[in-house]
């Protein structure tokens, strides 16, 4: 087994265990937390890709995203410590069944798909940011703005979902 | 078959079964969302090691991989946005206390 093979396999793993707790705790900062272990262990493994450039972004987007989820957590829920160790499921077993069945599907279709030639070297961090660059502001550019775009009307939505309501003073 | 690209795919399989199993289960909409990012992060795993073993030359593909994180900070920002709603309406945000919109 290459090295590579051997950190693909690690931190997959990692990434697995951490999204699995996700949904085993009952404190919701261990939860929060372990999906930011989680995302930055899917960080590590584009690392172990040679993905350098969305490896880091990886990394550094959910370490902000996930803090704020913590927040978040703390300032919704009932029970943010999870000392009363209320149980917030519902429908577990076709829940997992869904689960391991989507799980049994995505693995089926990864081993009996034929991928067709395997590439063996990926080009250096340099030329991939430079391609990437070049991608962005060339032939995928609509896409990036409409992306863009996108984002900022949600966050623009978001932010009137969420304020309070207006109390209007009636002059008669 | 190679076994990093079939490494990457199990453990992209495996989160987004945990996701599905999440979004589906829970009852809290910020423990839903959750599962939502979890089954995003598993077409990210795939989306890069298609990239890497099977066109490293093609950099739209990393880009689609931007145009998912686009869509996990926007699924976050929406989904924030509605739980605070709710919350300021209602004082919780469990999802099985909301059903004024069943038909």
């Amino acid at each position: 087994m290459s090295a590579q093979a051997f950190f693909i396999g690690f931190f997959g793993l990692a990434s697995v265990w951490f999204g699995v707790v996700v949904f085993r705790t009952h404190s919701m900062m261990r939860s929060a937390l372990a999906l930011l272990f989680s995302q930055t262990a899917l960080g590590a493994l584009f690392l172990s890709m040679q993905a350098e450039f969305l490896g880091v972004l990886q990394i550094m987007m959910m370490a902000t995203e996930m803090s704020i989820m913590a927040i978040f957590m703390v300032m919704f829920m009932m029970d943010p410590g999870g000392l009363g160790e209320m149980d917030m499921t519902h429908q577990k077993r076709l829940s997992l069944a869904a689960g391991f069945v989507a799980f049994a599907a995505a693995v089926a279709a990864a081993v009996f798909v034929d991928w067709g030639p395997v590439a063996s070297v990926a080009p250096d961090a340099a030329q991939q940011t430079h391609d990437l660059g070049v991608e962005l502001l060339g032939r995928s550019m609509l896409i990036f703005e409409t992306a863009g775009i996108t984002i900022l009307t949600a966050m623009i939505a978001a932010t009137a979902v969420a304020m309070p309501p207006v109390k209007r003073i009636r002059n008669k | 078959m190679n076994i990093e690209l079939l490494l990457a795919l199990v453990t992209g399989a495996a989160l987004f079964g945990v996701g599905i199993y999440g979004a589906l289960s829970q009852t809290n909409l910020v423990m839903i969302m959750m599962g939502v990012e979890l089954i995003l992060a598993a077409a990210m795993v795939n989306l890069v090691a298609f990239w890497r073993y099977l066109h490293p030359d093609a950099a739209a593909a990393q880009m689609f991989v931007l145009i998912v994180m686009t869509v996990m900070a926007i699924e976050m920002a929406v989904g924030f946005g509605v739980a605070i709603a709710r919350f300021r309406a209602k004082g919780s945000v469990e999802m099985e206390e909301a059903a004024e919109l069943k038909g």
